[in-house]
C-alpha cells in the first residue's frame, strides 16, 4: 500500500472535494460577485458597467449611513460587553462550583432558550419590557414610575440580542475555564494573594483565550443582526443589515448593497483581527 | 543522630483527625517538626501524607486537633498567610508568565523597590542553578527546569516551612538521583525546615533527618533513618522500608530487659529490650534485613552464630548476589545479600551453606 507522495495529494483532494466545491459554490462566488457588484453601476434592478467607487463614496458622503454603521458597531459592542460580563460569572460558577457529574446537565439547561423559536423568544419580551408588561405593572404595583422600556428601541435591542447570545458566550469560557490547573490557585493562594488576586492575577488571563473567542462568537453575529432591530425596534432603529436590505430588496439598488455589505464585512473584520492580536498575548503566553 | 534533639520546635500536632465524609482520612496525629529539619512524611498511597501536608499548608482545614506552626495555632489563619510555602507535585508553574514572573510572583506586596526585587528574583534563580533563565516563557521549560522554579519562587519567600510533595516523582531516575542530592545541599544552605511528602522510602532514607512512616492516617513511626530501618517499630514500617527477613518465634522467657526467643532455622537467642518494640499483639515473629545475614567460606570461623542452609535461588545483580536460602533445614527461607568481591564465586542453587548471623541484628515483633 506504498503511496508516493502526488498520489497522496491527489487522494487528498478527492477526499474533500465535495466539501471544497460545496465552498467554492456557496461561499467565494457570492463573496466574488457582492465585491464586484459594489463597484458597478446600478439602479432600480440593473447592474451594469462602468467600474465606479460612487457606492462607496456615497456611504461616505451621506452621514445618515455613517450614523447607521456607527449605531450598528456601538450597539454590537455593548451586546457583546454585557453578554460576556454576564455569561463569566455563569460559566465560572459551572466550572469551578458544580461537581463534574452535574457539569453537562448544568450546560444542557443553558442551551434551554434555545428550544423555542427566536421569534417566539422576541414576543415574550414584549410581555416582559413593554407597555403594561410585567416589569412595568411591578414596577406600578410597588408605587415606582413605569419604564416602558420597550418605546426605547436601542435599550431593547440590546437587552434582546445579549439574551439570545448568552448561552453562546457561556460555552467558550467554560471550556477555558475548564482547562485552568486548579493546583495553580493553590499555588497563587500559597504563594500570598487572596482567592480574589488569585483570580485576578491567574484565572481571569489564562480564561482569557475563551473571553475573547465569547466576544467575537456574540459580535460577529450581532453587528450583522437584521431580524431583530426590525422586530424589536419596529424598524426604527435600522441597524446595517435593514439597510443592506432596504438597498438590496426594496430599491433593487444591488450595487449600492453590496458596497454597505463589504464595507460592514470590513468593519467587522477589523474588530476581529483586533480581538486575534489581542488574544496572541494570553495564548502564546509570551515569545 | 542527635540532630533534631535540641532544636526548637518548628511545627506541633496535637490529636489531628481529618474526615471526608464517612472516611478518617487522618486519625489523630500527634508529633513535632523541629526547626531546620529536613523531614519525610513516608507512606503508601491513601496513607493521608498528602492530606497532612495539605492541613500544614491551610489548604486542607482539620476536623478536630490543632496544628501550631512557630508557636501559633493556624485554625484561623488562612493558606495565604501562613508561613509555608509548598513545591506542588505537578509544580503549578504559571503557564502565562515568564520564569521571571512566576519567581517573583509571591513579591507583589514586598515593599522593596522595582529593582531590588529583580535582583532577588535574579538571586533565587541562580541559587537552584536558573541563571539566565528569567526571561524563557515558563511552557518551554523541561521538567527538571520547572522544578528549580518552583523551588524558587517558594524559597524567595524565605518561609518559615517549605512544604514539598513528592517533587520527584515525575522526574526519571537519574534526573532524581541529582535533585535529592541539591535538595539537601539546598536546605543546609537555607537552614529551612523542609517538609517532604514521598512514597518512595529511599529517597526518603537518604533525605531526611527525620521521617514519620505513616499508614491509615496514622503514624505509624517517627525517627530517624537509621532507627527505622535498625528497628522499625511494627512488622509493617519494617516490611516497608527495605527488605526484611521475617521468621517465626517463640518467646521462651522475659526478664526485666532481656527477651530470649527461639526463632526458626536459628535456634535460641537472648535479645535486648531494645531489639524488641512495643507489643502490638501479633504472632510473633523475628526480623532480620539481608544485609546483616553473611555466607561463610570453608574454613571461615562465624564472628558470633552459625547455622546451616541449602540455596534455593540466586539473584546477580552485578555489584551484589542476593540469595535465598532455606534455614537449618527447615522451610524457613530468608534473603541475604553478598557483595561480589574477586575470588568469591557466585554460588548454585542447591548448594549447601552455612550462614553466619548476630542475635543483636535481630528485631522482634510480637
Amino acid at each position: 500500500m506504498a503511496q508516493t507522495p502526488g498520489s497522496e495529494a491527489r487522494t487528498g483532494l478527492k477526499l474533500i472535494s465535495p466539501t471544497a466545491i460545496f465552498v467554492i459554490l456557496l461561499l467565494a462566488v457570492p463573496l466574488a460577485t457582492v465585491l464586484i457588484y459594489s463597484v458597478m453601476t446600478g439602479g432600480r434592478g440593473n447592474v451594469s458597467l462602468p467600474l465606479t467607487f460612487e457606492n462607496y463614496s456615497e456611504l461616505w458622503s451621506k452621514s445618515v449611513y455613517g450614523y447607521i454603521m456607527f449605531k450598528s458597531l456601538m450597539v454590537a459592542l455593548v451586546v457583546t460587553a454585557t453578554t460576556v460580563l454576564l455569561a463569566y460569572p455563569v460559566a465560572y460558577f459551572v466550572s469551578f462550583h458544580v461537581k463534574p457529574e452535574r457539569k453537562s446537565l448544568w450546560l444542557f439547561l443553558i442551551t434551554i432558550p434555545f428550544w423555542t423559536s427566536y421569534i417566539i423568544r422576541v414576543s415574550l419580551w414584549f410581555v416582559i419590557l413593554g407597555y403594561g408588561g410585567v416589569l412595568d405593572s411591578t414596577l406600578t404595583a410597588i408605587g415606582l414610575q413605569p419604564l416602558n422600556v420597550a418605546s426605547y428601541s436601542i435599550l431593547s435591542i440590546i437587552i434582546v440580542l445579549a439574551h439570545a447570545y448568552a448561552p453562546f458566550a457561556v460555552l467558550p469560557i467554560f471550556v477555558s475555564l475548564e482547562k485552568v490547573d486548579r493546583s495553580l490557585l493553590e499555588a497563587g493562594q500559597d504563594l500570598g494573594e487572596s482567592r480574589w488576586v488569585t483570580f485576578l492575577r491567574v484565572t481571569l488571563p489564562l480564561s482569557m483565550p475563551g473571553v475573547i473567542a465569547a466576544a467575537l462568537i456574540v459580535f460577529i453575529p450581532t453587528v450583522g443582526d437584521y431580524v431583530t432591530p426590525e422586530l424589536v425596534g419596529d424598524g426604527k432603529e435600522p441597524m446595517i443589515a435593514n439597510l443592506i436590505e432596504t438597498q438590496l430588496l426594496k430599491l433593487q439598488n444591488f450595487p449600492q448593497g453590496s458596497a454597505f455589505a463589504v464595507a460592514s464585512m470590513l468593519m467587522v473584520g477589523i474588530v476581529a483581527v483586533a480581538f486575534v492580536v489581542w488574544n496572541r498575548r494570553f495564548i502564546g503566553g509570551g515569545k | 543522630m542527635t540532630f533534631s534533639d535540641d532544636r526548637p520546635t518548628m511545627i506541633e500536632f496535637k490529636d489531628v483527625h481529618k474526615y471526608y465524609g464517612d472516611y478518617h482520612a487522618l486519625r489523630g496525629i500527634n508529633g513535632t517538626i523541629k526547626a531546620g529539619e529536613f523531614f519525610s512524611l513516608l507512606g503508601p498511597s491513601g496513607c493521608g501524607k498528602t492530606t497532612l501536608l495539605r492541613t500544614i499548608a491551610g489548604f486542607e482545614d482539620i476536623s478536630s486537633g490543632v496544628i501550631m506552626i512557630d508557636g501559633k495555632d493556624m485554625a484561623d489563619v488562612a493558606a495565604n498567610t501562613r508561613p509555608t510555602n509548598m513545591v506542588f507535585q505537578s509544580y503549578a508553574i504559571f503557564p502565562h508568565m515568564t520564569v521571571e514572573e512566576n519567581v517573583g510572583f509571591g513579591l507583589r506586596k514586598d515593599p522593596r523597590s522595582k529593582e531590588d526585587k529583580a535582583k532577588a528574583v535574579a538571586e533565587a534563580l541562580d541559587q537552584v542553578g536558573l541563571k539566565g533563565y528569567g526571561k524563557r516563557a515558563a511552557h518551554a521549560l523541561s521538567g527538571g527546569q520547572r522544578q528549580r522554579v518552583a523551588l524558587a519562587r517558594a524559597l524567595i519567600l524565605k518561609p518559615k516551612v517549605l512544604l514539598l510533595d513528592e517533587p520527584l516523582s515525575a522526574l526519571d531516575k537519574k534526573m532524581r538521583e541529582h535533585m535529592q542530592v541539591e535538595l539537601i545541599k539546598l536546605q543546609r544552605q537555607v537552614g529551612i525546615t523542609f517538609i517532604l511528602v514521598t512514597h518512595d522510602q529511599e529517597e526518603a532514607l537518604v533525605m531526611s533527618d527525620r521521617i514519620a512512616v505513616m499508614f491509615e492516617g496514622e503514624i505509624a513511626q517517627l525517627a530517624d533513618p537509621e532507627t527505622l530501618y535498625r528497628r522499625p517499630a511494627t512488622r509493617k514500617v519494617a516490611d516497608f522500608i527495605g527488605t526484611m527477613n521475617f521468621i517465626p518465634a517463640e518467646i521462651v522467657s522475659e526478664s526485666g530487659d532481656k527477651v530470649e526467643v527461639d526463632a526458626k532455622g536459628l535456634g535460641r537467642a537472648m535479645l535486648d529490650i531494645s531489639q524488641a518494640p512495643a507489643k502490638t499483639g501479633e504472632t510473633p515473629v523475628v526480623g532480620l534485613r539481608p544485609e546483616t545475614l553473611t555466607l561463610l567460606y570453608d574454613d571461615q570461623k562465624p564472628p558470633e552464630r552459625e547455622t546451616d542452609g541449602v540455596i534455593d535461588e540466586v539473584i546477580y545483580f552485578g555489584d551484589m548476589t542476593y540469595y535465598d536460602v532455606y534455614l537449618g533445614g527447615t522451610d524457613v527461607e530468608v534473603r541475604l545479600s553478598m557483595r561480589n568481591v574477586p575470588g568469591r564465586p557466585v554460588l548454585d542453587v542447591g548448594t549447601k551453606v552455612r550462614v553466619a548471623w548476630s542475635p543483636s541484628a535481630l528485631v522482634l515483633f510480637r
